[in-house]
């Protein structure tokens, strides 16, 4: 019998993939995973291809073990890695690793692989005699054991609910099942009736048709999901699974409970790193072997397989959570059209605001464009957007009369009221103004933002903290001031003007305990704070009905910044935020406080008008070659000393004379030190993808064969950010 | 230096952020001076400011309370380098 091999893509920041010899009858197929040894290491990998020659290698090592856990990856998946792999120019190996749940990326079979069944009571009546009547949390796991259960269902009724299942279990009284029935007693959310717009939008989209990208334009409180969830009706109706994706954790749990709400006889799954191990892999086969008929999930699970999918949702496409800042920097937007194109089927991107990647591609005709112009809840009107100038008034605190006037008369008329304040901590510095010192992080070239509460300095790049100092380190002056205002000093100032309040602060901070945010948005929703301050992260998708007032303070930094995407971004952010207010039957109000009122963007801002604005910043994008009319791509380097990031990226450039990419010169990072590290960069520039991608791939070959000595490299194509 | 004087504006006591008493206060001196080989009578109000322990006694002071401190002077900030502030190390109540 003639040996067999098979070449394994593997987790090393190599662009390369390694042959292994199979060894006796191991029955292996492409996309399986797979245990090899890799140098004095053990790694787990993915098959790519399987042969019966010996590859041209001096020694071939064996296979060690083919673990069963998981399913063989499908085509459209490996095919998708491939070429975010070239894309990106980012080893197979680490795509396919980044594509995959946590516990099969480890070099052992995954032990809860038999827990993925379910527990069913085959006689409840008599498992609830044996329990206590006041053990109301142990009957309620009983009654709800009726119907067979997942694991993760059981999970959440209490802390104790798996040591209780296992004692029934030992006792008898429940078993272990097949796949679970799902909830069909229930009846689904009655579907609200759809304005026009949104039954064009829903026609179109879910016609049967091939791959079609769908750009899905409305306004805030348009009625997007709704149009998500009709596509998504039809698409099961046919018998095929639909991925949504979301940009962001916190926003998945309210989407998931309005699709369960909707589709109670759906077994519906959701992705993203919030979850445990074991529920994540549990979730993602799930999805894998067909039986989750919606997959819900955060960029990652673009990559989950699906073997009948039939429509990709790309909510809010142009979040910037959808690119990865870190490592394999893709795109899970730009990944999604391409898996509806592998696959065949429609793609939909539904925002606000689109990138203007996507508008551009819809107004070239690459993509279909679908407007949805009014607000779906008839009667309820966008809010009006107004400019309240700071240069001449007198602020109290940062608040001018305006605001003051309105959050007071918003607050005694029973509404609720926003405050949004794009920076966390009490002051973005600290300073001392008798000799100029201020608050800096001494492995950043960034300040220290004060935090009040915690009496903290932090630096936000690199988390270094350190106590507030009791006087200047410079003068010895004790009376240090916090200058400008972050979300702590803007509600310490709340507090005092409005004692009455029920203020509420949501930002990273009084979040970052497990279901706090959760519980914040109850206390809003059921009209228990009417005072919230907040950063972007109450920005996105939450719907506040009661809200009537959003106060946008210190706006103006997006209008100066050096990044050409910093407009397009201000103007989504404003226009996210904007929409929260006025979302049921009040009339919104938005006031944004501003010392520039005459710049032009705010202009286009008070006009509401984003088509309009889009276009005009594809023509000044266009008239300077700017993405999305010029491929770039980014080298960065950090170093320890400036000098040997940009004598490397200066070696880099000469590299690449000659060939049809532009290369700038090395210039530092806007955040030029960064925990320790100098960075710099340099842009990459062509008129079109062939030559970047080309110049792409041999810079990471050559980079990944001659490392340079202490210089740490990372190639960003696409960059989102300088 | 030395001044002496009643105190005539004392705003609320507060802290910086690293938890240290800030008193700030406005001292109104009154005095019988030469100058030029006359005599002449001379007014000024002084600003001031106290931190920590000082800071707090003077802060439980009525106005009008005469008193001499002692300190030196420093500009209020960097932007103004001639708005001087007096800095209280030590006072002396009288009356």
């Amino acid at each position: 019998m003639s040996e067999r091999f098979a070449t394994v893509a593997l987790d090393v920041p190599l662009p390369r993939v390694f042959d292994y010899r199979l060894p006796g009858m191991q029955q292996v197929a492409v996309g399986q995973r797979v245990i090899v040894p890799f140098g004095r290491q053990v790694l787990s990998g993915v098959v790519l291809a399987l042969g019966e020659t010996a590859p041209d290698v001096a020694t071939v090592r064996d296979v060690l073990d083919v673990p069963a856990d998981m399913p063989a990856l499908p085509d459209d998946v490996l095919d998708l890695c491939r070429f975010c792999a070239d894309y990106y120019a980012y080893p197979l190996g680490a795509v396919l690793a980044a594509a995959l749940p946590g516990a099969f990326r480890q070099p052992k079979p995954w032990p809860g692989h038999e827990d993925a069944g379910a527990y069913v009571a085959p006689d409840p009546a008599a498992l609830l005699a044996t329990l206590s009547p006041r053990a109301a949390r142990q009957r309620a796991l009983a009654e709800l054991l009726a119907q067979p259960r997942r694991v993760e269902t059981i999970r959440a009724v209490a802390g104790d609910a798996m040591r209780w299942l296992r004692d029934w279990i030992a006792a008898g009284w429940v078993v272990r099942t097949a796949a679970p029935t799902l909830d069909a007693e229930v009846a689904p959310a009655a579907s609200p009736a759809l304005n026009a717009g949104q039954q064009a939008a829903v026609d179109a989209v879910a016609a049967p048709q091939g791959f079609q990208p769908w750009l899905l334009y409305g306004i805030t409180g348009s009625g997007k999901t709704e149009v998500y969830l009709r596509a998504i009706e039809a698409v099961r109706r046919r018998g095929r699974q639909a991925l949504v994706l979301v940009p962001e954790i916190n926003l998945t749990p309210q989407l998931e409970s309005r699709f369960r709400a909707r589709f109670p006889q759906e077994h519906i799954v959701s992705l993203h790193s919030g979850l445990a191990d074991g529920e994540r892999v549990r979730h993602w086969l799930d999805a894998a072997e067909g039986r989750a008929g919606i997959v819900l999930g955060t960029r990652l699970a673009v990559f989950a397989p699906l073997p009948r999918l039939g429509l990709v949702v790309v909510d809010e496409e142009h979040d910037a959570s959808y690119r990865q800042a870190e490592g394999f920097r893709y795109s899970a937007r730009d990944a999604a059209i391409y898996r509806a194109r592998l696959r065949d089927v429609p793609v939909l991107l539904g925002s606000a605001t689109p990138s203007l990647e996507s508008w551009k591609n819809a107004r070239d005709g690459r993509y279909r464009l679908l407007r949805l112009t009014e607000r779906a809840v008839s009667g309820a009107r966008p809010p009006a957007v107004e400019l309240v100038p700071t240069q001449r008034q007198r602020l109290t605190d940062g608040f001018s009369d305006t605001v003051l006037g309105a959050l007071r008369d918003t607050l005694a008329s029973g509404g609720q009221a926003l405050v949004f304040v794009n920076r966390r901590g009490y002051a973005p510095v600290l300073s001392c103004q008798e000799c100029g010192w201020m608050s800096s992080c001494r492995h950043c070239s960034a300040r220290l933002v004060l935090h009040l509460t915690e009496r903290r300095l932090r630096c936000h790049h690199c988390g270094h903290e350190e106590r507030v100092p009791p006087a200047c380190p410079d003068c010895g002056n004790h009376d240090l001031k916090p200058v400008g205002h972050g979300t702590q000093r803007v509600e310490a100032v709340l507090e005092t003007l409005f004692p009455d309040a029920n203020l509420l602060r949501i930002d990273r901070d009084s979040t970052r305990r497990k279901g706090a945010l959760g519980e914040m948005l109850r206390r809003v929703h059921a009209g228990e704070a009417d005072l919230l301050v907040g950063t972007q992260m109450l920005a996105k998708g939450h719907d506040f009905p009661g809200l009537a007032l959003v106060v946008v303070l210190n706006a103006d930094g997006g209008l100066f910044s050096a990044d050409f995407r910093a407009e397009e971004r201000l103007f989504a952010q404003l226009l996210q935020v904007a929409g929260r207010a006025g979302r049921a039957d009040r009339a919104g109000r938005v006031l944004v406080q501003t010392h520039y009122p005459d710049h032009p963007f705010y202009a286009a801002l008070l006009a509401g008008d984003y088509a309009a604005f889009a276009d005009g910043q594809l023509q000044e994008r266009r008239a300077l070659a700017l993405p999305p009319y010029a491929a770039w791509a980014v080298l960065r380097a950090e170093a320890r000393q400036l000098q040997l990031a940009l004598a490397f990226l200066r070696e880099t450039k000469a590299l690449l004379a000659g060939s049809a990419v532009h290369v700038a010169d090395p210039v530092p990072a806007a955040l030029a030190r960064k925990a320790g590290w100098e960075r710099a960069h340099v842009v990459l520039s062509a008129s079109g993808r062939a030559p970047l991608q080309a110049a792409l791939r041999f810079l990471a070959q050559h980079l990944a064969e001659a490392p340079p000595r202490g210089v740490r490299w990372a190639l960003d194509v696409d960059p989102q950010e300088f | 230096m030395l001044l002496g004087g009643t105190l005539s504006e004392l705003p609320a006591l507060r802290y910086t952020p690293a938890g240290v008493a800030i008193q700030e206060l406005v001292i109104s001196h009154e005095s019988q001076q030469q100058e030029n080989g006359a005599q002449r009578r001379a007014q000024a109000a002084v600003k001031a400011v106290a931190v920590g322990q000082t800071g707090i006694a003077l802060s439980r002071l009525p106005l009008g309370q005469t008193l001499v401190v002692k300190g030196f002077l420093a500009a209020s900030s960097q932007r103004y380098p001639d708005r001087l502030v007096l800095h209280i190390d030590e006072y002396e109540l009288l009356n």
